[in-house]
């Protein structure tokens, strides 16, 4: 998993590129912990080309999620695939997830 | 049936999810693959991190093809602590993001991606067994 992460103006855009999975998530939670911090974030995350994630994946954007909201702030993802989609679908994540 | 034995299976998990996924019963449907793949690193996850106290232990994976080549089905076998996954209650998928606990997902995942999942103690072994119409 490749996570490039550029700050434009108030905006934080993030763009994943690969899978998260049992072997990388982990190391995905530290590539994101930038995104733990500040005030009000307004965050854009690129999910083109996520092509898989495993449960702790999920486990990393909901603990991103709660940190956003705690912070009064903002995340959409966006161009999910649909194999990824339907993961968070079918576990209600998308029901708490911004996903466009 | 194809199957092999992996001790000891501490950090091990990528291995044997990749071990399965190169059996010859794996269909080529890329969708199909995703879910099968899925719901293997969730079940198998669950016994790398949880079934051996310390970490030290075995677990025996294989696949199979009913005679019509129509179901395909993954046994997972291990030694550890006797535990029924299949017992823990569905999460609550309607909680806000405030009250969504953290984890606890893995098993819910296999259940939602595979036709049917069961468990059964057998001499001494956990066994879950997955299958999928392919």
């Amino acid at each position: 998993m490749k996570v490039t992460i550029n700050k434009q103006n108030e905006k934080t855009l993030v763009v994943l590129d690969g899978r998260i999975d049992s072997t990388n998530a982990d190391q995905f939670q530290q590539d994101i912990a930038s995104l733990m911090e500040g005030e009000k974030p307004d965050i854009d995350i690129d999910c083109t080309n996520m092509t898989y994630t495993s449960s702790q994946g999920l486990r990393v954007f909901l603990l991103l999620q709660k940190s956003v909201m705690a912070r009064d702030g903002k995340m959409v993802l966006r161009n999910m695939n649909p194999r990824v989609k339907e993961v968070f679908d079918i576990t209600g994540f998308s029901n708490i997830i911004t996903i466009i | 049936m194809m199957k092999k034995r992996f001790n000891p299976i501490t950090d091990r998990s990528s291995e044997i999810v990749a071990f399965l996924m190169a059996s010859p019963d794996m269909p080529k449907d890329e969708d199909l693959r995703f879910k099968i793949e899925l719901s293997i690193e969730e079940a198998v996850e669950n016994v790398v991190q949880y079934a051996y106290e310390g970490g030290i232990g075995w677990l025996e994976a294989g696949t199979s093809l009913d005679d019509k080549s129509l179901i395909l089905t993954i046994e997972l076998r291990d030694a550890g602590m006797p535990f029924n996954p299949l017992e823990k209650d569905d999460p609550d998928i309607t909680l806000s993001a405030g009250e969504r606990p953290v984890g606890g997902l893995g098993i819910y995942i296999c259940k939602s991606m595979m036709d049917s999942i069961s468990y059964r103690y057998e001499d001494g072994n956990n066994v879950l067994v997955m299958s999928k119409r392919v």
